[in-house]
């Protein structure tokens, strides 16, 4: 739509970037898996500095990978809503922490780019969204590979339906949350040793208290806030998007092809279609 | 005053970002807290910043430490020597050690990012990226978010505050706390929205997504001994964690 008529499109580099896509998304399972299954005994211990760097030379670098994939294939609609994405993220967070919430609510702008220009684009405003933050707050840094995680499959959710209904929001915010949860969890542990707030703090006690290995007992913890975190986060961008108006909406060619918002983006859309591109 | 400055921001981070490296590789808290007193602090205090660096820093890394000390000072199941027992929880004297490794290395990541980030000028570092030939997008998203934070959050400041004239109260109960960061950000993301595609539409008109190199007006702060002097540090960074590593493997 907003693509130069007069230029043609290059594609010659369309393999190199799903090379990159592969790359990074086999780094990130990889160091996943190795630091789950491997290094699990260490930390008890004397911890290993081999398990910090991998976590963050594997989940950094995967996170930098997608992103340098994912970037050349965005549309210039898709791109200038990341900005818009990440300042989201970092304010509505500073908002909700004026507000006396006592949850993140860091993802709300990464959700929100993943519903409205898709999987790619959320994936990688997560990617840097954490990038960005680490300028203001170093330990948002690590967990880059994480926030791109849960904007790709808030993106892929949305794709599939989880935002034309609003009781479905919830259903899928619980399962990306839990993901999520699972894969912060071996980052906070092997990079802080599992340091967080007072309040996630308080839940990992519980756990270790009942003898569990401090990597266990992270990601209980992280299943339980990061769960409950994305349930509001996503029922949030739900009614974000359904109060939107449809010329907003209409802008993204995701949100229009895949009915990302039922029929409100879909029918009533198509009927209009030929009078909103006047205007 | 914002001190001198001397190094391209480029190399300032990528020093930053390898001298975290070295403390994660070496893991010893003689290590780590020889570069705290020995780099971390005479930078913070030459930074020209040094109240704004060091408030940020007890800010972003004091509740962490302190309950990172709670929590592995208190509930540390391997450890062996107790030092006090008070029913389900026990000081151990490896929980405190594991807490003051953590700390120190935590210490120096925060000291070192945030004074490298602090005192950074972003337009040198766009226009430097720009000038390397970095992906344009990647310098456009990065260059527009953070210009866009303080705009969004004065925004956001701004509604919050028409929204309690017009009788916003934020109750004690989650779904009124949710409710309440509806009625916020449920404004604040159309009107963002409405000026993305009016910036959408702008940047199209400019040709933004016609293949390229792309004209800094800043002048290139970047030079090639910095360049090689980048290259070196990161290879010889990279060579003494493999060898590093690789004896302590060994051992």
């Amino acid at each position: 739509m907003s693509s130069s008529l007069t230029l043609p499109a290059d594609r010659t580099t369309e393999r190199p970037r799903r090379l990159l896509l592969v790359l990074g998304g086999a780094l990130i399972v990889a160091t996943y898996l190795f630091l789950v299954t491997v290094q699990p005994t260490e930390i008890a211990g004397g911890m290993g500095s081999a398990a910090s760097l991998v976590s963050l030379f594997g989940f950094l670098g995967g996170g930098a990978l997608l992103v340098g994939g994912i970037l050349p294939m965005l549309t210039t609609s898709s791109l200038v809503i990341m900005p818009l994405g990440i300042a989201l993220n970092i304010a509505i967070g500073q908002v909700a922490g004026s507000l006396g919430l006592q949850i993140y609510l860091d993802a709300i702008g990464t959700v929100l780019v993943a519903v409205l220009a898709g999987p790619a684009a959320g994936a990688a405003t997560g990617a840097l969204s954490n990038a960005v933050w680490g300028l203001f707050n170093p330990f948002a840094l690590p967990f880059a590979a994480g926030a791109a995680l849960i904007g790709l499959l808030a993106g892929l959710a949305a794709q599939h339906g989880a935002f034309r209904r609003v009781y479905l929001a919830p259903v899928a915010g619980l399962v990306v949350g839990a993901i999520g949860g699972l894969v912060a969890a071996p980052v906070a542990v092997f990079m802080f040793g599992a340091a967080g707030t007072f309040g996630t703090n308080a839940i990992i006690a519980v756990f270790r208290s009942m003898g569990d290995k401090l990597l266990v007992a992270a990601t209980k913890q992280g299943l339980l806030s990061d769960s409950l975190d994305k349930i509001v986060v996503f029922v949030v961008v739900a009614l974000i998007v359904y109060a939107l108006p449809q010329r907003a909406v209409r802008q993204f060619p995701f949100a229009r092809t895949h009915r990302v918002l039922g029929a409100r983006s879909g029918q009533r859309a198509r009927m209009t279609a030929g009078a909103g591109s006047a205007g | 005053m914002p001190r001198r400055r001397i190094l391209n921001p480029l190399t300032e981070l990528l020093a930053a970002v390898l001298l975290v490296v070295l403390v994660l590789v070496v893991n010893r808290w003689e290590f780590s807290l020889a570069v705290l007193l020995l780099v971390v602090v005479p930078a913070v205090l030459t930074s020209g910043r040094a109240r704004q660096i060091g408030l940020a820093v007890l800010l972003i890394a004091g509740p962490l430490l302190l309950s990172s000390l709670l929590l592995h000072g208190l509930f540390f199941p391997e450890g062996r020597t107790v030092l006090l027992d008070l029913g389900p929880a026990r000081v151990t004297r490896e929980g405190l050690a594991f807490a003051a490794v953590m700390g120190l290395r935590m210490s120096v990541f925060t000291g070192v990012l945030l004074t490298a980030a602090m005192t950074l000028d972003v337009p040198e570092l766009l226009a430097t990226m720009t000038h390397r030939q970095w992906n344009r997008k990647l310098v456009f998203v990065v260059g527009s978010a953070v210009g866009l934070i303080p705009h969004v959050a004065l925004r956001s400041r701004q509604i919050t505050r028409a929204q309690q004239a017009r009788g916003l109260v934020v109750g004690r109960g989650p779904l009124s706390r949710v409710r309440a960061l509806l009625t916020v950000t449920t404004p604040l993301v159309i009107g963002l929205l409405v000026d993305a595609s009016e910036r959408n539409r702008m940047l199209g008109a400019r040709g933004f997504s016609s293949p390229g190199p792309r004209t800094s007006y800043l002048p290139d702060t970047d030079t090639p001994r910095q360049r090689a002097v980048r290259r070196a540090m990161a290879v010889g960074v990279g060579l003494f964690s493999v060898l590093w590593l690789g004896s302590g493997v060994l051992a």
